[in-house]
């Protein structure tokens, strides 16, 4: 027999269960409608005429829209690795050094994320046209290089931001007893103080994912002619109206990222096993 | 509160953590930043050519009644679609937070998937729901048709604007909410149980003040977004939608009127700053008791 | 604002401690994305050499469905193609310096402002022998002179009234149904661009639509702000699927976007007002800096061609300036009367002219009043 829910249960009572079921409508619907229509035997994305598998034919065929994708998803995860990397070591900097000026700076690594993404972006076009210019027609993925520059620059204060929160609940003799032991800074820091930092590091990957994938406004001001990117690539199509083309890559998309996660988290859940045995 | 070591025990570990991040944030933010306010204070000279001439005119226009009005108008609307993610998300994080373990994952992955699809087609496809002959206003009348159905106006609205902008800004809330509530001690609320207040009081004496930095940085991580986001107002917006945002980014696109475009841009984030200092004050204050 | 901030949304998910997926997934992304691009997938973002590409700008869906191909097959030259949604995103991508675009597509009156700006190379019509092709009237409108050419017209267009037959009496062949009457409350679309609104309010008035005056500015102005009530949306070039899907039944759009529509319903008709309407062309253009002129020219000849002109016709359904692609067009094409209006609307209808950026701003202003009214 199904026991009560507990006291604190509040996951198996009925309003916080309607609340949850209401919302996940609210946040997939939409989806389902955009993976539906992707089937969609009309050129628009509004109304259903039919089912065909022929957006998905078409998407294949399509070079420039998997080149955009492909250069989306490059671009993400270039991106994801720089940010981590700079935003982790922005946050151990912030966290273990007490300089002057530490306030100020930790403003300044904050300001990416106040900016209006249209001032940023039109401020890096300026950048790469007059002040740095980024080489035209370099080999792939050379010529994203402007991009995930611009990415990298406003996504890894969002992972300082996760990173340094960690931070703050580690305890300090950890690491005080690891150098007891001999180890040296350096290894003290890769030894204790990053495996502590693991679910800040994922949390920080993952905005940093999310948050270059879905990027317009500043891919377009920085994206050179040789190159496309999705983003950019569906908002111009905005003129001759969306095609359920997009629709259908879209859902490609969004299976190729449920895929990935179960795979990670497959990956993750052996690897735990793993250490406990 | 861990004050951290001296730099001046370790300078060649301060430098070496130091040195890349910050040098990316000046060469990359910080000096393209300053160019553009550099050209807050110019004028357009010719079609395509900018004079840093040291100029106030442009704020001196971004203070117009017009233009503060827009931007009064801007932050009122972002306000309310912030608190309707709070609304909405509060009960999500919760939700989440007292879920068993292994569910946890997976609930805020699924919080999360729907952003990884572009912004634009989720827009199309929320348009596709919302319009006169749309999903919902089908479904409706095949329900309730029988009964002399009027479409519901759902597009081109105010209120369309705010589904749409709550729909892409909800992660930004939950996140950090759970965060706070899942560091909840349990005991709190189970002794607050056992003294007899009922659930909701729980809630509202105990949690939510407990969760409150978890809030605040929830309310920011989404107010920010909002005020800056173009797309939503522009696609689901009527003739009654238009945001600052949207103004700003006609003055880069249509008007190609960049100095004054920064003039804006710069206005807004005077006063986010602003906002932010008021929210560390009293953080600090809070701190403090 | 870091430490508590970030309110630990590491913490959110440190029940989990999924330590290596971020990493995991973004090099298993990267790991694919350079496996398929070895595959020889993508459409040669691979370096190729200086000559043996050239980089094209232009507006997405505005080609036929082979001729790119077709053009890489005849000269062995690929055509690298980038996309812009508005002109201005043309000009404010070019306006730091051309980042190596050889060929871009931007509208008249943006000829007019990339040529005060010195962005634009001249052509040499000596290298563009299919030129002949192009009707004349389109060669003589005075948007690029005076000579050197810099331009070459590819389509053009009208603005007018799309509607939907069935929702509207007889033909709404006047700008006052959209501007100045609340007949159709609620079921009207105006578009978003400020010049257009304005000049085709002053036309709505008797005036031209060049050289519009501060006073009829201001009274235009005031017109819409009182017709606002009645507007149901600004579109941003989106107007034809608001009519298609129902959501209005009037909509200021040009006759190309409803022609395509008209196709997939019949109940949608267009009609250019009787005061007269704004003719536009979209241009074939070299930007200047280009690094491949002569295959840039090579290739802008290559989009005169008649038949090559025809296929691109056949995809994009907009009315073209190219008199000899036309006369290969089937009857229905030439024949449409949303693609070729005739009447007193397209008579009384006139070329815009740019008039200088101090005026665009002064239009740009009186529509943000209008929208924030």
């Amino acid at each position: 027999m199904r026991e009560a829910p507990g006291l604190l249960d509040y996951a198996r009572r009925w309003p916080l269960r309607l609340v949850m079921i209401a919302v996940g409508l609210f946040l997939y619907l939409p989806l389902m409608v955009l993976i539906v229509m992707s089937f969609n035997d009309s050129r628009r994305t509004t109304q259903w005429k039919g089912f065909t598998l022929d957006w998905y034919v078409a998407v294949f065929r399509d070079g420039e829209l998997v080149q955009a994708l492909l250069n989306s998803l490059t671009i993400a995860a270039f991106s994801t690795m720089l940010s981590v990397v700079l935003g982790t070591l922005a946050a151990i900097a912030l966290w273990r050094f007490r300089f002057g000026g530490r306030t100020t700076l930790e403003g300044a690594f904050a300001l990416p994320i106040v900016v209006p993404e249209i001032c940023l972006g039109v401020a890096l076009l300026i950048f790469f046209a007059k002040v740095m210019p980024w080489p035209v027609g370099m080999p792939w993925p050379l010529n994203l290089g402007s991009i995930v520059i611009a990415h990298v620059a406003f996504s890894f204060p969002f992972v300082a931001v996760v990173v340094r929160a960690r931070l703050a609940s580690f305890d300090r003799s950890q690491e005080e007893a690891a150098r007891d032991l001999g180890a040296s800074q350096w290894r003290a820091l890769v030894d204790v103080v990053i495996p502590h930092l693991r679910p800040a590091l994922f949390a920080g990957a993952l905005l940093a994912f999310t948050l270059s994938l879905d990027d317009f406004v500043i891919t377009f001001f920085t994206a050179g002619p040789d190159t496309v990117t999705f983003p950019v690539k569906v908002y111009s199509m905005v003129r001759f109206s969306v095609t359920p083309k997009v629709n259908a890559i879209s859902t490609l998309l969004l299976l190729f990222t449920v895929i990935l996660t179960f795979v990670a988290l497959r990956l993750q859940a052996r690897a735990e096993a793993e250490r406990k045995a | 509160m861990d004050r951290g070591v001296d730099w001046r025990r370790n300078k060649a570990g301060f430098l070496a953590v130091l040195a890349p991040p910050l040098g990316w944030l000046m060469l990359f933010f910080i000096v393209p930043m300053a160019v553009v306010w550099a050209y807050s204070f110019g004028t357009n000279e010719g079609i395509a050519d900018i004079r840093i001439s040291g100029t106030f005119a442009n704020y001196a226009r971004a203070i117009e009644p017009l233009y503060l009005g827009i931007m009064a108008k801007s932050l009122a609307f972002a306000a309310l679609a912030t608190l309707v993610c709070l609304i909405v998300g509060f009960p999500v994080a919760l939700a989440i937070s007292f879920a068993p373990a292994n569910l946890k994952t997976w609930l805020l992955i699924g919080v999360m998937l729907p952003f990884w699809t572009n912004l634009l087609i989720r827009t199309y496809a929320l348009i596709a729901l919302m319009r006169d002959e749309g999903i919902i206003n089908h479904a409706l009348k095949f329900a309730f048709g029988w009964a002399g159905f009027e479409p519901l106006r759902m597009m081109n609205t105010n209120f369309a604007v705010l589904v749409g902008l709550v729909y892409v800004h909800l992660p930004f809330m939950v996140l950090p909410l759970y965060a706070a509530l899942d560091r909840l001690d349990r005991s709190l609320l189970e002794a607050s149980l056992d003294l007899g207040a009922g659930h909701i009081r729980t809630i509202f004496t105990i949690v939510i003040p407990l969760a409150a930095p978890g809030i605040a940085s929830g309310l920011l991580l989404t107010f920010i977004p909002v005020l800056g986001s173009y797309l939503a107002s522009d696609l689901l917006g009527g003739a009654d939608s238009q945001m600052i945002a949207n103004v700003i980014e006609r003055q880069f696109k249509r008007a190609n009127d960049w100095p004054f475009g920064a003039a804006l841009a710069f206005m807004l984030m005077y006063l986010t700053f602003i906002g932010i200092a008021l929210q560390s004050v009293t953080r600090r204050r809070r701190e403090r008791e | 604002m870091a430490e508590l901030e970030g309110a630990a949304i590491w913490q959110g998910l440190s029940q989990s401690r999924l330590s290596r997926r971020g990493l995991l997934s973004s090099l298993g992304v990267a790991a694919i994305g350079f496996t398929l691009q070895a595959c020889g997938q993508g459409s040669g973002s691979k370096g190729d050499p200086a000559g043996d590409k050239i980089n094209f700008y232009t507006w997405d869906t505005y080609i036929g469905a082979t001729t790119l191909a077709d053009f890489e097959t005849a000269n062995g030259i690929k055509v690298q193609t980038s996309y812009f949604a508005t002109n201005d995103e043309l000009f404010a991508k070019l306006k730091a310096g051309n980042p190596g675009y050889d060929v871009i597509v931007p509208s008249n009156e943006f000829v007019t402002r990339m040529r005060l700006a010195k962005m634009l190379e001249p052509l040499d019509m000596a290298k563009l022998p299919n030129i002949k092709n192009i009707a004349p009237e389109f060669m003589e409108a005075d948007y690029d002179s005076p000579p050197p050419r810099h331009s070459v017209p590819y389509t053009w267009l009208v603005l007018g009234i799309g509607y939907r037959k069935s929702r509207v009496n007889g033909t709404p062949d006047s700008w006052k149904w959209l501007f100045d009457s609340d007949l159709y409350k609620g079921r009207i679309a105006l578009t978003s661009e400020a010049a257009d609104l304005i000049r085709l309010g002053a036309k709505f008035m008797g005036k031209s639509l060049n050289g519009v005056d501060p006073a009829t500015a201001k009274a235009v102005e005031d017109m819409l702000i009182r017709q606002k009530p009645n507007i149901k949306a600004f579109h941003e070039d989106n107007g034809q699927d608001m009519l298609l899907a129902g959501d209005v039944d009037l909509v200021l759009e040009t006759n190309g976007d409803i022609a395509q529509i008209a196709v997939e319903d019949p109940d949608i008709a267009f009609v250019v007002p009787k005061e007269g309407s704004l003719l536009n062309a979209d241009t074939l253009c070299i930007p200047k800096g280009a690094p491949r002129p002569d295959q840039a020219h090579n290739f802008i000849n290559f989009l005169l061609d008649a038949t090559v002109g025809k296929h691109i016709i056949e995809t994009i359904l907009y009315p073209t300036p190219n008199a000899a692609a036309k006369l290969l067009m089937p009857e229905s094409y030439r024949a449409n009367p949303i693609i070729f209006p005739t009447g007193a609307g397209m008579d009384a209808s006139e070329w815009g002219k740019f008039e200088g950026a101090d005026k665009a701003r002064a239009f740009e202003e009186a529509i943000t009043r209008v929208r924030a009214a």
